[in-house]
């Protein structure tokens, strides 16, 4: 403690203890000829096994510190990694990859299709525990390993030589390349997960990199880390930042405070937060695969309102009731958007017209607010079951999001003559266990989808699926998916079209009803160019970022 | 002595188990568990994990399982980090939870016995009121309040110190002083009245009496007599510094172990829950073991006996 | 006298008995005969700042409790066109109760872009859902303080019924009484009360008050047991066990009256810690669950807006703050009153 910051202490405590708080004016910046940033994650590092990864903030830690066969880009295109040469045989069933012989580990290893061999059959393994393996479903043997009824050896993913790779699928998979990208199915070095045992990917030195940066400083539970130019990597003359500092922030008025006083490049705003800072040229809006949307239990226990969510006219008017526009921009106001139907925005584009997804699956009377219309519904659909009140439970996370929106929706629910709402906010793990076993009336849900395909939505409703808690039940939705999931999984057109008309009948049905989708609102500096963003699996790519 | 300290040590290991005890069966009752992707795996792959960590078995067969492991220094798995050990997230986190508390500690109190001294020699005097008042007001401002002006005021406007982060000691600066304002208070009152009851004595009207000069009465004789009982507020002060600690971590981006604490809980993490609970709860008796030993032996009218009070 | 004593003349009036109403009475008493508590509200007068803080207090639990009576607005009613909306009193244009605010470094007024036409005005703003905060701030005191108060009472049984218990029977009871006692004391408080609160699946009020109480009877019935091992001894107990007085007789008539100042002096501190940890536990949430509100809660919402909305936070801070003062002053000033030895 050098005598002047000793002063300082003196003074601050003096000054604070007389509760004067003068407003001084601070000016400072980061002039940033160096090619280093610092950044803000809003939760810790959990792990840097691939195997093991389930979180964002792992999942973009080894998306940019290692690589598979494809690096997702810009829009979810898929850009060159490790594969150099890609053919596919079998009818869509089996690819084979020719890897580049210029890939290499950290520690001096080349990278070789064993590696990818390792790691799969690592992942899939009951023993590793993976969070993720479920995702390997669809290529040979995945499910039975998985459960235990298959050795992992048996996994349709074979070396043929050091840089030939040939997985084998049970049937054709349309987003296959898309997954590549996906970090669980990165490859690992057997080498180096052997050598550490439990303790691999605990710390960034119990690691190995494959990708643009290599981790530095993490140990294990610490709340900052660095990713460094990795010189290993095949492409490292496109890398161009030499660091990247990050900082785990969990409060955003913390991380407003650090952005404002220059420590940090780019900082997660909250709602009020956006509200100041909407017009700034810093403010950058970054969307996720995430829709939110009520189920209503159509087996529920209270035999009336079974019978009221089958009807729907209720079903209807509960959806008309809700003002999604103001919830969006009043109440949650972090950038979320209004759900333009159950399946996210800039998920997916059609490949001829390159419309989005929702814009050719728009059913523009699931998602409207009438009040007028929803209380005419409501009347005549109480009529219909012959009950004249409802008394309905809306059940949610007891998180902030998940309070204020039940908050929000019982408040516009409660405007419908003769409903009453009574709202329960449970811990997230109580909400799934009471959604899964169907002890619900009325559950604010939320999917976010695995891979850039409207599929991993749509999976969700068919009569059979686990997730389909509100027991929605639609044989022609069914067969939809199963034609988009079989006989038309390899012609593009058909599938999409089978998509399109799947999320139709779900939204005309009004099997669901869609409230909003999740985004996040950032303050980013305009000289940090070159962040590729995409709203599902592996969402940051820093490989071509630079700072101007 | 030696069988006081003995039955200390035995009543220590007691309270340990038996807040270990509490804690595990507590914990029990919450819907923690390590799926982090709950919400989209099969029941077959959930109970596969759930074997991994044990908590397919019986909970009496777990429990037992914990208990022995504490003896072997394991407090289990983090659900949140996965493969960590709860004590290796312990040890690392300790460091800086330490260093505040201990920085609190210590400005805390010098401030506090300035407060307090001023309070007691200047007693009844607009000297004495402002100081009673500010000692107070430490109490009433919950630390969240300060730690949020601190951060706002002193570190975004004034630009003095860092507003959150921890890389060296400038970075400690704020956060130790919200965490300041409630020993500071407790020492401050502690020490006032203690000293109107010194500073009333006799032997202090003799030290006048032989003429000795203001600062000599006061540091001589009544300031020492009246730091000794001071040692008992330490096992309180602790304990409110490491509830202190878990919003001024949090708000400071500290990462200490309160901000972690606060983190699993919000996560369900429990066994991490667990593992700090037993944490603190030895932090603290340990802390008043230590205070009563020293207390014995800087006051020797405290004769410490196995006999009880 | 100079008079010769021979001179003496003796009437026989001398010898009557003088008129007792008559002059001065050495004897008598010439203050009214106070009770205890005329006394101690004699003295706690006499301490301003005590006074004050009593009154202050006596106010804000006015306000919590019958305010509504007079500000009719519903603390749970949201109005998300007017969400986040500063103070605004009708006639004063004082920049922070005017209904404006500063965004993105310019003057706006925020009622005229929230499209409120100019009878809508909340004097103390409004939160994120368009609620009123005033309502809410009356609304959150109250239930902070129903809290600590409830808290308090159980803390009260159970500490001063096991302190006089302990005392009272000394032998096994005590030692038993005084091992849960230092074991539940050398448990940081904060973690048993975490620990409550989530376990019991954050039932809100219910669990909170369960966990104050569990957590703070402990310095009572220390102070209790104490207090009741000195007065066990004396003459009076003594002479109400010797006519045959049976315990809890003696304990209900003798002992709580005599307890009665310690007891008091120490609910003074045990409210304001209960309504402290109150908000600290709403604050890193896990206390109060919404739309119920408390300071707590309130403080934490509002912290998240501070950059912006200061009012949000500053508002239920004050009241806190104030709240606590009130009772550690007023709960000083009482121990002043009630100890006839402490000087002044």
């Amino acid at each position: 403690m050098n005598l002047k910051t000793a002063a300082k202490v003196t003074v601050v405590a003096g000054a604070s203890l007389l509760f004067l708080a003068a407003c001084g004016s601070k000016s400072s910046s980061t002039s940033s000829s160096k090619q280093t940033a610092n950044l803000t994650q809003n939760a810790e590092l959990p792990t840097m096994d691939i195997s093991k990864s389930t979180d964002v903030v792992s999942s973009n830690m080894l998306n940019n510190t290692n690589e598979g066969l494809y690096r997702i880009g810009k829009n979810g295109s898929i850009t060159p990694g490790i594969a150099k040469a890609t053919k596919v045989s079998n009818g869509g069933k089996t690819y084979t990859f020719t890897l580049r012989k210029n890939a290499k580990w950290s520690n001096g290893d080349k990278v070789t299709a064993h590696d990818f061999v390792y790691g799969w059959q690592r992942t899939v393994n009951p023993k590793t525990a993976s969070q993720y393996a479920y995702l390997y479903s669809g290529i040979k043997n995945a499910d039975q390993i998985v459960n235990g009824k298959k050795a992992v050896s048996t996994l349709g993913i074979k070396a043929e030589g050091d840089y030939k790779l040939v997985v084998t699928l049970d049937k054709p998979i349309s987003y296959f390349k898309k997954l590549m990208g996906f970090v669980n199915f990165f490859p690992q070095n057997e080498k180096v997960v052997k050598k550490y045992g439990s303790k691999y990917g605990t710390t960034s030195s119990a690691m190995v990199y494959n990708g643009p940066y290599k981790m530095t400083g993490w140990t294990g539970t610490n709340l900052s880390w660095t990713l460094k130019k990795n010189n290993d990597y095949w492409d490292k003359k496109s890398v161009k930042m030499s660091s990247l500092k990050f900082q785990v922030v969990k409060d955003a008025s913390t991380g407003l405070n650090l952005y404002n006083s220059n420590k940090v490049d780019d900082t997660i705003l909250s709602s009020t937060q956006v509200k100041n800072y909407k017009t700034n040229k810093d403010y950058k809006v970054y969307k996720t695969a995430s829709t939110f949307y009520i189920e209503m239990n159509r087996n529920d226990s209270n035999k009336t309102l079974a019978k009221a969510f089958k009807n729907k006219k209720i079903r209807q008017a509960l959806s008309l009731a809700i003002n999604r526009k103001e919830y969006v921009s009043s109440t949650l106001g972090d950038g979320s958007t209004v759900a333009k139907g159950y399946v996210s925005e800039d998920l997916a584009k059609n490949s001829k017209t390159g419309k989005d997804f929702t814009s050719d699956a728009s059913v523009p009377s699931a998602v409207e607010y009438n009040q007028a219309k929803a209380k005419k519904l409501f009347k005549e659909g109480l009529k219909e079951i012959g009950e004249t009140k409802l008394n309905i439970k809306l059940l949610s996370d007891d998180t902030d999001a998940g309070k204020k929106a039940t908050e929000y929706i019982q408040g516009s629910w409660e405007k419908l003559p003769g409903l009453t709402v009574t709202n329960q906010n449970v811990p997230f793990k109580t909400r799934l266990s009471r959604s899964e076993s169907g002890n619900f009336d009325t559950v604010i849900s939320a999917w976010n989808a695995d891979f850039t395909d409207p599929i991993s939505f749509l999976s969700l409703f068919t009569s059979s699926n686990s997730y389909n808690n509100g027991k929605y039940s639609s044989s022609e939705y069914d067969s939809l998916i199963n034609k988009a999931n079989g006989s038309d999984a390899n012609n593009t057109t058909a599938r999409w079209n089978d998509m399109v008309k799947a999320e139709k009948q779900l939204m005309n049905d009004q099997g669901v009803i869609p409230i909003y989708q999740q985004a996040t609102s950032h303050l980013t500096r305009t000289s940090l160019k070159g962040i590729i963003y995409n709203t599902a699996g592996s969402q940051y790519n820093y490989k071509y970022m630079s700072v101007k | 002595m030696r069988k006081y300290l003995l039955k200390r040590i035995l009543y220590l290991f007691l309270t340990l188990f038996i807040v270990a005890t509490a804690t595990f069966f507590l914990m029990k009752l919450m819907p923690g568990t390590p799926l982090q992707n709950e919400a989209k795996l099969t029941a077959s792959e959930k109970a596969s994990i759930l074997a991994q960590y044990g908590l397919d078995k019986p909970v009496w067969l777990q429990y037992i399982t914990y208990i022995v492991g504490i003896f072997h220094g394991s407090l289990g798995l983090s659900f949140q980090f996965s493969d960590q050990a709860v004590s290796y997230l312990i040890g690392s986190r300790m460091g800086p939870s330490m260093q505040l508390g201990a920085q609190a500690l210590v400005v805390g109190v010098i401030f506090g016995i300035i407060l307090g001294a001023i309070g007691a020699i200047k007693k009844d005097t607009w000297a004495d009121r402002l100081a009673t008042i500010l000692s107070i007001l430490g109490i009433a401002v919950p630390s969240f309040v300060l730690a949020i002006l601190f951060q706002y005021y002193v570190g975004l406007k004034l630009g003095w110190f860092p507003v959150a982060g921890w890389s060296g000691f400038a970075y400690t600066v704020l956060p130790t002083l919200a965490l300041a304002a409630s020993p500071l208070a407790e020492t401050a009152r502690f020490i006032r009245t203690d000293m109107v009851d010194v500073l009333s004595s006799d032997y202090i009207e003799l030290a006048k009496a032989k003429g000795l000069s203001k600062f000599g009465i006061v540091y001589h004789h009544a300031l020492r007599n009246s730091l000794i009982p001071m040692v008992t507020l330490i096992g309180p002060l602790a304990a409110a510094l490491m509830t202190g600690s878990m919003v001024v971590e949090n708000i400071f981006s500290v990462p200490g172990i309160g901000e972690q604490f606060v983190k699993s809980i919000l996560v369900n993490d429990y066994p991490t829950i667990m593992g700090v609970t037993i944490f603190y709860s030895a932090l603290l008796c340990v802390l008043l073991l230590l205070t009563d030993i020293v207390y014995g032996i800087i006051d020797p009218r405290i004769r410490l006996s196995g006999n009880g009070d | 006298m100079v008079e010769n004593p021979n001179n003496i003349e003796i009437n026989p009036g001398d010898f009557a008995p003088l008129d007792k109403q008559a002059g001065p009475d050495k004897e008598k008493i010439a203050a009214p005969s106070l009770t205890f508590g005329q006394d101690v509200w004699r003295r706690l007068k006499a301490n301003k700042t005590a006074f004050v803080s009593f009154i202050v207090l006596l106010l804000l639990f006015l306000m919590a409790f019958g305010g509504q009576a007079l500000y009719h607005h519903d603390p749970n009613a949201q109005a998300p066109k007017y969400a986040n909306l500063p103070p605004k009193i009708p006639g004063v244009n004082i920049h922070g109760l005017n209904g404006h605010i500063t965004q993105s470094g310019q003057d706006v007024d925020a009622y005229k872009q929230a499209g409120a036409s100019s009878s809508v005005h909340y004097v103390l703003g409004t939160d994120y859902l368009g609620r009123d905060l005033l309502a809410r701030i009356m609304y959150g005191t109250r239930i902070s303080l129903e809290i600590a108060l409830i808290a308090t009472l159980i803390d009260l049984t159970i500490g001063v019924g096991l302190g006089i218990l302990s005392g009272w029977k000394g032998g096994r009871v005590d030692i038993f009484i005084q091992r849960i006692i230092e074991i539940l004391s050398s448990i940081p408080s904060l973690v048993v009360m975490v620990l409550m609160a989530t376990a019991f699946t954050k039932t809100g009020m219910a669990s909170i008050i369960a966990a104050l109480a569990l957590i703070n009877w402990t310095t009572m019935a220390r102070l209790t047991r104490a207090q009741t091992l000195q007065l066990k001894n004396q003459d009076f107990i003594l002479a109400a066990r010797t006519l045959g007085e049976s315990a809890p007789k003696i304990a209900w008539k003798h002992l709580l009256p005599n307890l009665s100042s310690v007891i008091i002096i120490q609910t003074m501190f045990t409210i304001p810690n209960a309504i402290f940890f109150e908000a600290f536990l709403s604050y890193i949430g896990i206390g109060i669950s919404s739309p119920q509100a408390s300071l707590g809660t309130l403080i934490s919402d509002g912290q998240k807006n501070f950059q912006f909305l200061p009012y949000q936070m500053w508002y239920p801070a004050a009241v806190l703050i104030i709240l606590m003062l009130a009772f550690n002053l007023l709960g000083d000033g009482l121990r002043d009153a009630f100890d006839p030895k402490s000087k002044r």
